[in-house]
């Protein structure tokens, strides 16, 4: 490690360097920190492991475990940086911003979570739960939603560790995408979720452990409350303003859009949701949501404390700011903290998303699409490895070419956005169809499009036609997060009525947010669909024949005998006579 | 004005102290609990 030099507490500093570390200090940690992970994976190793276990543990992971595993999934490299940047750029109300809003994706998923629990308890995807409502052109469509979300998910969190690598050390980005790809597929790789879980307990309780120290740390190292008050001068009215309507419609309202969609299209957090014992969903998900909230806001205020000291970011990366912070007031052994840190967090979520995504190929593609009912545990546990293996190395790829992802980032918020509706409708109501998902799904990605590309002129009629379906967007939003807590009813009240004051407010205004324009029509746009086809069907569905149609691989195959042709889940054998 | 940012700003890591206390807590209790079903913690 290089010498530190203390810098005078309370000293306004315009730009702050960076610590740098030697390349052996950098390695040591790294290897100190896979390797030990990957001992703690040893504990749990089984030489012999079963696909569904690989998939959800036992489904009935206790609370602890299951409200660690959650809180760390959902904290990834990029949550600091942005609460940071959130802070920096909108000064008091930035981190909450940030925070609060990504600390309630889980809690708004809870409701819908118990359904989903409730109608397939031994489910190990919320494919698998669609394939079973409705059959593969549905499924497939959210397989592949969540395939695409958890490969940008591992290349932004190993573009993190390429990042932080560099920026700290000599090692180059590439070697820091390389040893965090391997790193993570080195303890993930035997034991899929059963070591993604008990890895992220550990993982969680250091990155805790070392935000409860760092931010007070930071904060009394800078002159403490005295300071921050009187570098309030420094804002502008609307920094100062803890009801900035600035960072309310520019950080909080886009969140807030997303809030549903990113839980929705996310397997690890379905995942986790059908690996919890499923009387602690509850407590799980009320704990994640105060946890995240917690460490990510008040990591976010370190971006609000360097506002107020005056200080530029080094390079105008906003992304520098913390480590900026960490490096200009405390000493190196922090920095080695904060490293631990950011790598504990990406890490956590990069294991979670090789899980998931093993999981899909494993369930929704091979399960369901390949095998048809006569899934074979052992070659399920192989294409599981196999994703993992691939899933790193694309991750590992478009990481270390820093491939601007850009577009795959908007194609997925939009599917993210136009599914919503369809997957809760399709649980709770019983005349939805495969058709009308399907055909929401895909016209419902053709007008976002339309909305977001500019494909068409947004004046006069175009424009407020579409700003009509983009009304009924954020209607069905409000009405969606209502009904989950309080009902029918009070959602359909609450919807209407957003509805109303979007059509009055949003008239003639919105047309100038494509962003907004477009994400809000996704949304209106497959619910119009999905309830006209709905309402026209004449199907009802039996909600009892879910939990049928989905059961375990491994309990199958050992009851009826592996390898023969009776080697099916008895959902599966069900759904086959059903047909 | 001063003590209610030092409020603001401490409040965020007391409160991930208050929730990594509960999650350790519990984790052991969850390890027990498996340790007397003799089942794996996960």
């Amino acid at each position: 490690m290089s010498a530190y030099v203390p810098i005078n507490r309370g000293m306004p500093l315009n730009s702050l360097s960076l610590h740098q570390f030697s390349t052996s200090t950098v390695l040591l940690l790294m290897f100190a920190f896979y390797g030990g992970t990957y001992l703690l994976t040893l504990g749990i190793r089984k030489k012999k492991e079963d696909a569904d276990a690989f998939m959800v543990s036992n489904h009935r992971v206790g609370f602890g475990i299951g409200a660690a595993s959650m809180t760390a999934t959902w904290i990834w490299a990029a949550s600091f940086y942005a609460a940071a940047t959130s802070g920096y750029t909108y000064g008091v109300s930035g981190p909450i911003h940030y925070g609060l809003w990504g600390a309630l994706m889980i809690l708004f998923i809870y409701p819908f979570g118990r359904r989903f629990r409730k109608l397939a308890p031994n489910a190990h995807t919320l494919g698998e739960l669609i394939h079973a409502r409705h059959g593969s052109s549905s499924q497939l469509i959210l397989a592949f939603s969540n395939v695409l979300g958890s490969i940008i998910s591992l290349m932004v969190n190993f573009t993190a560790a390429g990042a932080l690598v560099s920026v700290l050390s000599p090692l180059s980005f590439q070697a820091g995408v390389i040893i965090a790809g391997i790193g993570v597929l080195l303890y993930t790789l035997w034991s899929g979720f059963r070591a993604s879980v008990l890895t992220d307990f550990a993982q969680l309780v250091a990155l805790m452990a070392i935000a409860v120290v760092i931010i007070p740390a930071v904060f009394f190292a800078m002159g403490g409350p005295s300071e921050l008050v009187a570098g309030l001068d420094n804002l502008t009215a609307e920094q100062a303003n803890f009801f900035s309507v600035d960072a309310i419609l520019n950080q909080g309202a886009p969140f807030f859009v997303a809030v549903l969609a990113y839980a929705i299209g996310n397997q690890t957090i379905s995942q986790r949701l059908f690996a919890v014992n499923e009387e602690h969903i509850k407590p799980t998900f009320i704990t994640a949501t105060v946890g995240y909230g917690a460490i990510v806001i008040g990591l976010g205020m370190i971006g609000l404390m360097a506002l107020t000291l005056g200080i530029q970011p080094l390079d105008g990366d906003m992304n520098n700011l913390i480590p900026q912070m960490v490096s200009g007031y405390l000493p190196p052994v922090f920095i080695a903290l904060f490293f631990v840190l950011v790598i504990g967090s990406l890490s956590s979520t990069a294991d979670s998303d090789l899980s998931a995504l093993s999981a899909i190929m494993m369930a929704d593609v091979y399960g369901k699409n390949i095998a048809r009912g006569k899934a074979d545990p052992k070659r399920m546990l192989l294409v599981g490895r196999l994703t993992m293996i691939i899933a790193t190395a694309v991750g590992i790829v478009f990481a270390s070419f820093s491939l601007d992802i850009l577009v795959m980032l908007v194609f997925v918020g939009a599917l993210w956005g136009a599914i919503v509706f369809p997957v809760i409708a399709s649980c709770f109501w019983n005349r939805v169809t495969n058709a009308a998902f399907t055909t929401s799904v895909l016209v419902a990605m053709v007008t976002f499009c339309i909305a977001r590309f500019e494909l068409l002129p947004m004046s006069g009629l175009t424009a407020l036609a579409f700003e009509g379906l983009a009304s009924i967007g954020g209607g069905i939003i409000i009405a969606l997060m209502v009904f989950g807590f309080l009902g029918r009813a009070a959602g359909l009240i609450a919807g209407v009525l957003a509805m109303l004051a979007m059509l009055v407010f949003a008239t003639d205004f919105l047309r100038d947010y494509t962003v907004l324009l477009a994400s809000l029509t996704a949304y209106g746009t497959s619910t119009l669909v999905c309830v006209v086809m709905s309402l026209m069907s004449s199907q009802r569905f039996d909600f009892d024949t879910i939990a049928q149609r989905v059961g375990d691989y491994d309990d199958a195959m050992s009851s009826t005998g592996a390898g023969s042709d009776t080697g099916k889940t008895a959902g599966d054998r069900l759904a086959n006579a059903s047909r | 004005m001063t003590a209610l940012f030092a409020f603001y700003v401490l409040i965020w890591p007391a409160l991930t102290l208050g929730v990594l206390v509960l999650i350790c807590r519990a984790v052991l209790r969850d390890r027990r609990d498996a340790r007397r079903e003799s089942r794996e913690l996960v």
